[in-house]
């Protein structure tokens, strides 16, 4: 019953290439559980990434940023490319239980083939989401997926991090919520290449777009290249044909993309990517490779009991690890 | 290593319209823990199951209250097969008479849960049947 | 122990009675004084709780302003209330059946519903609809589904309530408008109602053919012509049961049914109608629940509510516009499978209830309502609990026999304090519209419905059968099962057609442009609604016109394009 996962990484990987939804599927749950044979997996996955385009879209609950992506898939798909989207949502703080609803916004794509959605719980990871959502990314890419797109709320740290997978990053604010400014505190506006201020609609758009176009002349991205721009959408709409701004969203993403290639900064964007993505890796498999010397022999509860008594610290107790470990390492 | 989550499809199919108890149940089964995917309104047996093969759900749970469990349920059978989903636990819940739950058995319901169920009983029994098993 | 406890152990034990529990339970108080919708209360109200009362302006007596007390004086003694059993399945000939049964077996008011394909604004062979043609309901697609519906029965000599909700309310109008004239009836003559309230109706799916804009159009269209056309009838019944439905509190249901009334009467207004012109039959179709003295307290109230409402807010002048009308649908929700005959008890009470609070017009659900559709024997049993009621309880001699309990007037109080409260909060999110198009009000559905599942989840409400003296659940239906025959569906879509390709399309073509352009220039589209139905125009191609004037996808589904085009 339930995920079987009989089938070898290399069954896996090969169902993958050939754009199997379910080998896909059934790959981007080995790498959520951390499964053993995960790695195996990426491995065989990583050389046939690094082409397609990642769009990532942070926004605040309500701002109306999944049905600016239902759009997005929509436009994307008029250029016949085929669409990955990974719906990051909020799990219950309570439980780990997640309820993802984005999946109801994207209903106009529910039976397209050249879709494939996936929505992932900010659970607790053992990596942590940003580590995750990094394979699934790269899951996707591989799928045959031209165009990616990241879904998050960037309520926290970990989603900020999702973002830098990222090669442009949309930000969803509306207008009179304050959001604006919350967001500057949270240091997404730096990050944030174009700026959508959706439910345009909304009393004192005008007067919220021009104070944003403002605080971004007043040049506080280091990107000296692009100047992010500011873009008012009518996202949520009873007639299609009052929905706005949509044709004008894909030209700015697309301008940023043909920018990224023009001015090679898309090598800096890899560079990057690659650069969070080891650091990620090398963090999760170092700590799993020196603790696993520590396994089963109870040492690791005891390092705790004797900090907890005040007769050690995290500090000592790490330095001591990681010399034996290494000796250990040299003496073999 | 960490537990594996139960992932859920909650989903109405057709036309019907009373979402409540749908909606009610995804709730306190992310309460209880599992990653819910809420597909919502107007969903057909082949935009499910897609959502099942993405999500690689372990559970599908589809909410009936219009009288057409006998008429859908065969179909999202048929689709689940189509692409292997065979191991895909699949319960039902909503409004429909005793007679007709061994014949929704036999088409390939797991377990039935209509109005009056509990909570407890509904998530007790996916963790049974759908739960952290390890390979 | 919880009643939980006990019916466990008792059902583990079931051949052995263990005595030593029987005092225990000899002994057993409730552990909840709470009403359903959770308000405390006291162990015995006293005239003391009433001091300061001032009854002519606060009460009044049946048949007075605020007409706390019933909106006639002699309430029954008058007339009985309607029995009014809801009926739909399958054909128009069926559906016509079993209405004719029920009459027959002393139901006194005529009431057939839209299945959920007619609700939608699709005939019966839109790929949609084909699964689902008559499950829940009758789907008339053009003139002739209606003449079948209508058959031998006068509509001069009856009283017809026609249930659509949705938007296809005006189709459904122009139908019955259209057999009448042909029949060569007067229209103004009629008796009835349509339910037409598609504004509540996105709470219960349905939502792609009642967009909030097209829902007060159509809505109001329907009003307005009835009532410039045919003042007996009843052109709205604002529907706040299905609202309690989505697991809401009592004083929840009046207030946020009343603020769904209050958007169709703005807009009449702005249409130039004069409130005393249309406000009399105004109508509102109301739950009972199984606390029956909170449901008769929060009926009072909403009666109170809505005399004030009309007078301060309104300017009425005529009383009978501040006569809050309403019918009773017994709630569907209270009711459980597990152990079904138990319904017939929670409909008896309900139905009780209902009477006891002066409704006029009432719908039994049957005890079945959790399962399926009503046999007739569960047809008749509902008809049969409202003659017990009538005829044999003896609460029919007095209006208003509970009107000066100290419980149930201070109960009555509290109702619309706590309404009036619910009501301001809407109001502070900018409104009903506003909280509707937010989906503000959907956010207080969904989280009212987990309330009310982990009431029963942690017994902290109980419901026998569920959560106490739970049995093993049973494999049949006491009264038999309702089947929808494979028959009748087909018969439907073949019907619908063979129709289309039987037409004068020429005909029909002149009457649907004169629909458009009376949608484009904002006039009332049920004149031209009457004459393309005459002309044979099926449902979907009657709102589909009006549906594309207004910037929307001629078919809800978005499948089918307009075959006029």
């Amino acid at each position: 019953m339930g995920r079987s996962h009989k089938v070898s990484p290399d069954d896996l990987a090969a169902g993958l290439l050939k754009g199997d939804r379910r080998a896909a599927a059934r790959m981007i749950t080995l790498v959520e559980d951390q499964d053993e044979r995960a790695n195996e997996m990426m491995k065989l996955v990583f050389p046939h990434t690094g082409r397609s385009m990642i769009i990532g879209i942070t926004g605040a609950g309500g701002s109306g940023k999944s049905t600016l992506i239902d759009h997005l898939i929509g436009r994307f798909r008029g250029m016949d490319k085929k669409v990955g989207v990974v719906a990051v949502d909020p799990s219950s703080p309570f439980s780990g239980g997640a309820l993802l609803g984005d999946r109801v916004r994207f209903q106009s794509h529910s039976l397209d083939e050249g879709v494939y959605i996936r929505s992932m719980g900010a659970r607790g990871y053992l990596g942590g989401l940003a580590r995750a959502t990094t394979d699934v990314v790269r899951i996707m890419e591989a799928m045959g997926n031209e165009v990616i797109i990241i879904e998050t709320l960037g309520a926290g740290q970990d989603e900020i991090d999702v973002i830098h997978v990222a090669q442009t990053c949309l930000l969803v604010l509306t207008p009179g919520m304050g959001d604006d400014i919350q967001a500057m505190k949270a240091g997404i506006m730096e990050i944030a290449d174009i700026i959508v201020l959706n439910k345009f609609d909304l009393d004192g758009a005008t007067q919220c777009l021009r104070s944003l176009e403002t605080v971004i002349h007043t040049g506080m991205s280091e990107d000296k290249g692009w100047t992010p721009r500011v873009v008012p959408t009518i996202a949520c709409a009873a007639k299609s044909s009052d929905v706005q701004g949509v044709d004008e969203l894909v030209q700015n993403i697309m301008d940023h993309q043909a920018y990224l290639h023009r001015s090679k900064k898309i090598e800096e964007v890899r560079f990057k990517r690659i650069e969070q993505e080891l650091g990620l890796v090398f963090k999760d498999e170092v700590e799993k490779v020196v603790f696993a010397g520590l396994k089963g022999t109870g040492k690791k509860r005891q390092y705790i009991e004797s900090i907890r008594a005040g007769k050690n610290d995290p500090y000592s107790v790490v330095e001591e690890v990681l010399a034996t470990f290494l000796k250990e390492e040299i003496l073999e | 290593m960490a537990k594996k989550k139960i992932k859920v499809i909650i989903s109405k199919v057709g036309l019907d319209g009373h979402d409540r108890g749908a909606k009610v149940v995804a709730s306190l089964l992310r309460e209880a823990g599992m990653e819910v995917v809420y597909l919502g309104m107007y969903q057909t047996p082949q935009s499910i199951v897609k959502a099942a093969v993405e999500e690689d759900a372990d559970v599908i749970g589809v909410s009936y209250l219009s009288g057409e469990h006998l008429v859908f349920t065969p179909l999202i059978v048929e689709e689940m097969k189509k692409h292997g989903l065979d191991d895909v636990l699949l319960v039902a819940g909503g409004s429909f008479p005793p007679e007709d739950i061994p014949a929704m058995k036999d088409m390939g319901i797991d377990e039935v849960f209509r109005g009056g169920s509990l909570t407890g009983d509904i998530v007790k029994y996916i963790e049974m049947q759908a739960g952290g098993q390890e390979d | 122990m919880s009643g939980k406890e006990v019916s466990a152990i008792q059902a583990q034990e079931n051949r052995e009675v263990n005595w030593d529990d029987y005092l225990q339970a000899y002994y057993e108080k409730p552990t909840s004084f709470r009403t359903w919708s959770g308000y405390e209360t006291k162990e015995l109200y006293t005239p003391k709780d009433r001091a300061g009362e001032n009854y002519d302006e606060n009460i009044g007596d049946a048949g007075q302003y605020p007409f706390t007390r019933g909106i006639h004086r002699n309430m029954f003694r008058g007339r009985y209330w309607t029995r009014r059993e809801v009926v739909g399945l399958g054909s128009p000939a069926d559906t016509h059946e079993r209405a004719a049964y029920c009459f027959k077996n002393g139901g006194t008011g005529l009431n057939t519903i839209a299945d959920v394909t007619y609700e939608m604004g699709l005939d019966p062979d839109h790929p949609w609809a084909q699964h689902e043609v008559g499950l829940t309901g009758v789907n008339i697609a053009h003139i002739k589904d209606m003449e079948t519906l209508i058959g031998d029965i006068p509509l001069d000599k009856v009283s017809w309530s026609l249930i659509t909700a949705s938007t296809a309310a005006a189709a459904t109008m122009a139908q019955y408008v259209a057999v009448a004239r042909n029949k060569g009836y007067d229209i103004s003559r009629l008796r009835g109602s349509v339910q037409n309230d598609p504004i509540h109706f996105r709470y219960c799916g349905f939502r792609p053919a009642c967009p909030l804009d097209l829902s007060i159009k159509l809505g109001s269209d329907v009003m307005e012509f009835c009532t410039r056309e045919m003042p007996k009838w009843y052109y709205t019944t604002v529907n706040m049961y299905d609202l309690r439905e989505q697991g809401i509190t009592a004083p929840q249901e009046i207030a946020y049914g009343l603020g769904i009334a209050g958007c169709y009467i703005d807009e009449l207004i702005r249409r130039g109608l004069d409130i005393d012109a249309f406000a009399p039959r105004f109508t509102f179709y109301v739950s009972c629940h199984i606390d029956i003295l909170e449901e008769i307290a929060k009926i009072r109230a909403a009666r109170r509510m809505w005399a004030k409402l009309m007078k301060e807010k309104y300017g009425a002048k005529d009383p009978r516009s501040m006569q809050f009308r309403f019918a009773v649908h017994t709630a569907g929700c209270s009711l459980v499978p597990q152990q079904p005959l138990n319904n017939l008890v929670r409909i008896a009470y309900e139905a009780l209830a209902a009477v006891l609070a002066g409704v006029q017009s009432l719908h039994c659900c049957s005890y079945d309502e959790p399962m399926c559709l009503p046999t007739e024997k569960g047809h008749l049993q509902a008809l049969r609990t409202q003659q017990i009621i009538a005829y044999e309880t003896g609460v029919t001699n007095v209006a208003d026999p509970l009107g000066g309990s100290y419980y149930i007037e201070s109960l009555t109080d509290k109702m619309e304090e706590e309404a009036i409260k619910f009501m301001k909060e809407v109001e502070d999110v900018g409104g009903m519209e506003e909280a509707i198009r937010t989906e503000w009000l959907d956010r207080r559905f969904e989280q009212e419905a987990v309330k009310r599942q982990k009431e029963l989840d942690q017994t902290e409400k109980l419901v026998v059968g569920v959560n106490i003296f739970t049995d093993e659940p049973e494999k049949t239906t006491p009264l038999g099962v309702q089947r929808i025959s494979n028959l009748s569906t087909k018969a439907q879509i073949e019907g619908v057609r063979k129709l289309k390709m039987s037409r004068d399309m020429n005909k029909l073509r002149e009457a649907i442009n004169k629909l458009r352009e009376d949608a484009a220039e904002g006039r009332n589209t049920i004149p031209a609604m009457i004459e393309a139905t005459q002309a044979l125009a099926t449902t979907s191609e009657l709102l589909g016109t009006v549906r594309e004037v207004y910037g929307y996808s001629y078919d809800p589904m978005n499948i089918v394009e307009s075959p006029f085009k």
